[in-house]
């Protein structure tokens, strides 16, 4: 069975490329549009990997990474955030509230597909 | 009890403290007191610039320190007669907040005496007949000693009042 | 349009993004302090340049970078939310949306003149950070070389954070990858695991001792690479225990001498464009090091106007050296005396140059505002700009900026016709507004006009008359007439349109030119245009000033306005009795006797003397009773319980430690415009 991915972004094209290259390797992929929406389909699903921005509408990518660790069922699970600059504070703060691992923007789809090889495993 | 039936709504001195520090002062024999926080300085009497076309009341400045600050006669806001400049006057410097800015003022003094506590319990409101002066214009009366201090209402006395003079257009 | 293109989706939401923007943006001009906009503002650039990195807009994002760094810094409360600032994002956007259409047309240029103005706006720093984002290293397969890497062998202990495991990190995942890299050993150490009672299940207490030989063509690289989302945070020895005994090539990289803190290679696949972009922009981060001689020095507002006082108590104090100085036979003491003079003079001339900006900055974001009101107006409108290099006092072009702002879209709105109405006038379809700066004498003059339909007086007229500000029929002269629309009862509803009823009011603009001891005049000429002048002191803090004498009382004209002083004969005193005009070169001139006005109720001095003063075109003359001289003036505000008095701009300290009223000379004008008014009507 493939690996279940949740890719939470406002940007419509962003889940779109994240999207075509997850299933593209051969994982299936869900979508959510900002933090509330990401939140409730974390709660809702079982997923084994969340992709998410940070900067977006209603709750922002931190206080969903914090919401989601806070809830049992939801840790140990890899989550890693996308992040446009390398902005050393707001990744900190995603490291610090208990993101797995981060994705620099732009980012190769290719790229995106070894991140998740390396989180998953094999 | 008392405190409650005794205030009123320009008791601006006591703000439910049982006792105020004021400052006590004569006006044409009269004694007054402002609360000591707000006075910055008390000053021998300056130079006083006249300006032309203000208030009686505010018609001057001084030079306070480098900055430029009105002198106030508040007997002429009372409807009191000015009084002549004697070797005791001297001018107290208030800081006032007026439209939410803070800002400093003189007060022309015939004798400024001492700093003293006055207690709320012996405070009456300003009888609204009777009075020889404007009762808004008053805070509140303190007895002490069998004389009534008149405590003044500064902020209603410097009320700022928007409107032009417009000395010039009607002159 | 494929919908399964996401350049093409990421098209669409651009558009979208934009729309986001822009009404945050002007929202922002209506309230700066709105935290919400200010926030959505920010997402939509932050969102806008990173999908735009994705989807090969490199200049896209380059550019946004900037933008989205300084709505950062409003965000985070470093800088303040400025019109100008929300005016060259609003400029900018336009330029945003030229990159999306066309990504490889060549916007360098404009980029580059857009971005002066955010830094201008915010500061030098809007720029600073890198806009390239560093690919993930961790994809990093190296470019590898021809040469057959030699094999290296390696001893890495490591302990990963106790939380790794609950923060999602599988630490089996990392030694399978480390396995991938070559032949490994791998041992646990587990003296760390607390007893069975202290132990929660999601803890990781285990550490590892792993052996390696790889043939990595940069193995220190490729093992700090497996641990990339936790080496800030756990412990790592990594050493290199030997090369290989097999094929030891001593021309192969030694990695030991890579540091493993930096330089983490760039992916092939880093776009290079954006690294251009950086270069067309100040790289502030490097500046920071190697500044260049020449370099601005940025000095807070606050602590120019703290200088400005010192400079102003230096004033004083020698103003009262010198009158020392003056009455003293000591010849030394006057040469000093004179030097500090000088030197004083000196100082605050270099001052006042120090808070000159060029007025520029303030007409850049004109265009905009133009922009969009032609479109929403239908109007087709030219804007034209002179004289941008005038400098003028720095507050003066932050207070300016919303009066500007209202003036243009008044003239815009009201002024300018619909093409079709103004080719029916003969005029061109376009209409024209100037913005123009200028000095003269001691003013700044900024000056907005308008080719158009110029003002209705009898609408204004009636509007006044029905609002009470004046009686029916009431004589007024044409100035008199016009200045009713800065009045603050004069109703502007029936004319309120959706931009110009946003933001403030005209007679919010003439207390904020009041407030700069500044006059409005205006000028309009019905079917050909308007023509609004705000005419401000250069500087704000110290004047030169003529001292006077009126009575006891000693008070100052403001130098810039004087035009000449004559003496009033005893004849032409009493001749002009009861009249007050004086013939001044085949002109009547209007006059105050300055003395009556004051009502100081002392004698007239013997020889009266007489001050003319204008502003623009008119002139009055004050009567004073002596002119004692020159005077540097340090300007001290008047206060706020003293605001009724209109006749004086401000006061000043004398060299004697008394107080000299400054007289304003705008009203003592008015007042004698009225009197001469009043006089022709009485015949």
């Amino acid at each position: 069975m493939s690996a279940h991915i949740l890719t939470v972004d406002d940007s419509a094209s962003i889940r779109m490329t994240t999207r075509i290259a997850l299933t593209g390797a051969g994982y299936q992929v869900t979508e959510a549009v900002d933090g509330v929406d990401g939140l409730a389909k974390a709660k809702g699903g079982r997923f084994d990997m969340i992709v998410t921005d940070l900067n977006m509408p209603n709750m922002n990518g931190l206080a969903m990474i914090q919401a989601l660790r806070a809830s049992p069922a939801h840790t140990g699970i890899p989550i890693i955030f996308l992040t446009t600059e390398s902005d050393a504070e707001m990744k900190a703060q995603a490291k610090a509230a208990g993101a797995t691992g981060w994705i620099t923007k732009p980012f190769d789809p290719e790229q995106l597909v070894k991140i998740t090889r390396k989180v998953l495993g094999k | 009890m008392n405190k409650h039936i005794r205030k009123h709504e320009t008791d601006l001195l006591w703000r439910d403290r049982e006792d105020v520090a004021v400052l006590t002062f004569n006006l044409n024999g009269e004694t007054f007191a402002i609360e000591a926080t707000v006075v910055q300085e008390i000053l021998d009497l300056l130079p006083e610039t006249r300006v032309p076309g203000a208030k009686a009341f505010l018609g001057g400045v001084i030079n306070f320190r480098g900055k430029v600050i009105p002198l106030a006669d508040i007997r002429l806001a009372f409807g009191m007669e000015a009084g002549e400049a004697t070797i005791d006057s001297r001018i107290i410097v208030v800081q006032l907040d007026i439209d939410g800015e803070p800002c400093l003022v003189g007060i022309r003094t015939d004798k400024v005496y001492e700093v003293t506590t006055l207690a709320q319990a012996s405070s009456e409101p300003p009888p609204s007949i009777g009075m020889r002066w404007r009762a808004d214009f008053i805070d509140c009366l303190v007895k002490r000693n069998g004389e009534f201090i008149i405590v003044p209402n500064l902020k209603k006395i410097f009320s700022v009042d928007v409107t032009p003079t417009g000395m010039l257009f009607t002159g | 349009m494929n919908l399964m293109d996401p350049v093409q989706v990421f098209r669409m939401e651009a558009a979208e993004l934009f729309v986001v923007i822009e009404e945050g943006l002007l929202d922002l001009l209506g309230d700066l302090s709105n935290q919400a906009q200010i926030d959505a503002v920010f997402r939509g650039l932050h969102t806008l340049k990173g999908s735009g990195s994705m989807f090969g807009f490199e200049a896209l994002a380059a550019f946004t970078h900037h933008c989205e760094t300084a709505f950062d810094r409003v965000r985070k409360g470093e800088v303040p939310a400025t019109a100008e600032l929300v005016a060259a994002v609003l400029e900018a956007q336009d330029h945003m949306k030229a990159l999306v259409d066309t990504p490889n047309g060549d916007h360098e240029a404009t980029g580059n003149g857009l971005l002066a103005k955010l830094q201008a706006a915010v500061g030098a720093k809007a720029a600073q950070g890198c806009v390239v984002a560093a690919p993930l290293p961790a994809a990093v397969a190296g470019t590898s070389s021809a040469a057959a890497p030699a094999a290296t062998r390696w001893r890495l202990r490591f302990r990963l954070p106790v939380n790794a495991m609950a923060n999602g990190t599988n630490p089996l995942g990392l030694l399978d990858e480390l396995a991938d890299l070559g032949d490994c050993t791998i041992k646990a150490d587990t003296s760390a695991i607390p007893s069975l009672d202290a132990i929660e299940p999601d803890d990781l207490h285990i550490g590892w001792t792993v052996e390696l030989t790889t043939t990595q063509p940069q193995p220190r690289a490729a093992i700090e690479d497996v641990f990339i989302f936790v080496m800030d945070d756990m412990e790592m020895v990594l050493e290199e225990v030997s090369s290989a005994p097999a094929p030891a090539v001593a021309s192969a990289p030694t990695p030991a001498l890579a540091p493993t803190s930096v330089a983490l290679p760039l992916a092939d696949a880093a776009p290079s464009e954006p690294a251009r972009a950086v270069n067309t922009a100040p790289a502030i981060a490097d500046a920071k090091q190697t500044k260049p001689a020449a370099e601005n020095v940025r000095v807070p507002a606050e602590r120019l106007d703290e200088l400005m006082d010192r400079v102003g108590e230096l004033v004083i104090a020698q103003s009262r050296l010198s009158q020392l100085a003056g009455v003293s036979a000591d010849i030394q003491l006057r040469s000093v005396s004179e030097d500090v003079e000088r030197l004083s003079g000196e100082l605050r001339d270099t001052m006042m140059v120090l808070r000159m900006v060029p007025v520029g900055s303030l007409f850049g974001r004109f265009r905009r505002l133009v922009h969009d009101l032609a479109r929403e107006t239908g109007k087709e409108i030219e804007l034209v700009t002179e004289g941008e290099t005038t400098e003028v006092d720095k507050t003066v072009i932050e207070r300016l900026a919303d009066p500007l702002v209202h003036l243009v879209r008044n003239s815009i709105d009201h002024g300018l016709e619909m093409p079709e109405d103004r080719l029916a006038s003969g005029k061109a379809r376009a209409g024209r507004v100037t913005l123009s700066a200028r000095q003269a004498g001691g003013e700044v003059i900024i000056t907005i006009r308008d080719d158009g339909r110029g003002i209705d007086r009898e609408r204004v007229r009636a509007k006044a008359e029905a609002s009470g500000l004046i009686q029916p029929g009431q004589m007024l002269l044409d100035q008199e007439l016009l200045q009713l629309i800065l009045q603050p009862g004069f109703s502007t509803a029936a004319q309120i349109t959706s931009l110009s009823g946003r933001g403030v009011g005209m007679d919010v603009v003439k207390k904020t030119v009041e407030a700069l001891r500044g006059v409005i005049d205006m000028q309009s000429t019905p079917g050909e245009g308007s023509e609004i002048s705000l005419r401000i002191p250069l500087t704000l803090a110290i004047i030169d000033g003529l001292l006077v004498r009126v009575g006891t009382g000693s008070y100052v004209i403001p130098l810039s306005a004087v035009e000449e002083c004559l003496e009033l004969s005893a004849e032409e005193d009493l001749r002009s009795r009861g009249r007050s005009f004086i013939s001044l070169r085949d002109h009547l001139v209007p006059f105050l006797r300055l003395r009556e006005l004051f009502r100081t109720g002392t004698p007239p001095d013997r020889y009266q003397k007489m001050v003319v003063i204008s502003t623009g075109n008119e002139r009055v003359g004050l009567v004073v009773d002596q002119i004692i001289g020159d005077h540097q003036t340090v300007i001290k505000a008047m206060s706020k319980l003293h605001h009724d008095v209109v006749t004086f701009s401000g006061a000043t300290i004398l060299g004697d430690g008394n107080v000299a009223l400054i007289l304003d000379v705008t009203h003592l004008v008015t007042v004698g415009q009225q009197q001469e008014a009043q006089l022709r009507a009485a015949g």
